[in-house]
């Protein structure tokens, strides 16, 4: 019960700051701030309508709940979201890499290319963090 | 690494998917297992020598990889 209260008012808020962004455009705004509402009012209101439809779905039917269980902690499909992952993260070094160079070379303004350069660090950042923290856990 | 849980499991007439069931993964786990294709965690060896009441070496056949 406590679930689908906080699904719904997800939804909820996320139609209401849709809502907030377009009538917010519609008296004349002429910054970008109308605009991120409405991209993260729809991306709100699809997570929490999404996750109520299947918490009610899923309610009445703990044989389907037991299988997605399975299926998200089964040690394999762990292992290959992780291996994936990883992948994901060595293409991305090289992508962000490529792309700083780009943007420098194009002569892009300055602050953009600075913010992409913190994108990249904080992930290599990220990284070592966990690299380190692994290293005592394990 | 290979294993015997294929012909174990077939002697016993259990399915893939009440094997699976039984030990809380996949199908397709128990499928990859018993291609060889995923070697399993120590925590999941665990589980199916106990299932099958053996020891782990008697379901999986460690072999030293020849250079």
């Amino acid at each position: 019960m406590k679930k689908q209260v906080w699904y719904t008012l997800l939804a909820v808020a996320g139609i209401a700051l849709t809502i907030a962004g377009v009538v917010w455009l519609r008296a004349g705004a002429e910054n970008v701030v109308p605009y991120l509402c409405i991209g993260v009012g729809a991306g709100i209101f699809g997570h929490g309508t999404g996750a109520w439809l299947q918490y009610r779905a899923l309610k009445d039917a703990p044989e389907a709940r037991r299988r997605i269980e399975i299926e998200t902690n089964d040690e394999r499909n762990v292992a290959m979201n992780n291996r994936a992952k990883a992948k994901a993260y060595d293409a991305m070094i090289y992508i962000f890499s490529a792309l700083m160079l780009v943007f420098a070379l194009m002569e892009i303004d300055f602050v953009a290319v600075l913010l992409l350069v913190a994108g990249y660090l904080a992930v290599c950042g990220i990284y070592v963090y966990y690299r380190v923290r692994y290293d005592r856990e394990m | 690494m290979k294993n015997r849980l294929e012909e174990l499991r077939k002697a016993r007439g259990i399915r893939q998917e009440e094997l699976a069931d039984a030990l809380g993964v996949s199908r397709q786990t128990i499928g990859s297992l018993e291609n060889g294709r995923y070697n399993p965690s120590i925590l999941l060896a665990f589980r199916l020598a106990r299932y099958f009441e053996m020891s782990i070496e008697d379901i999986f056949i460690y072999e030293e990889e020849t250079q």
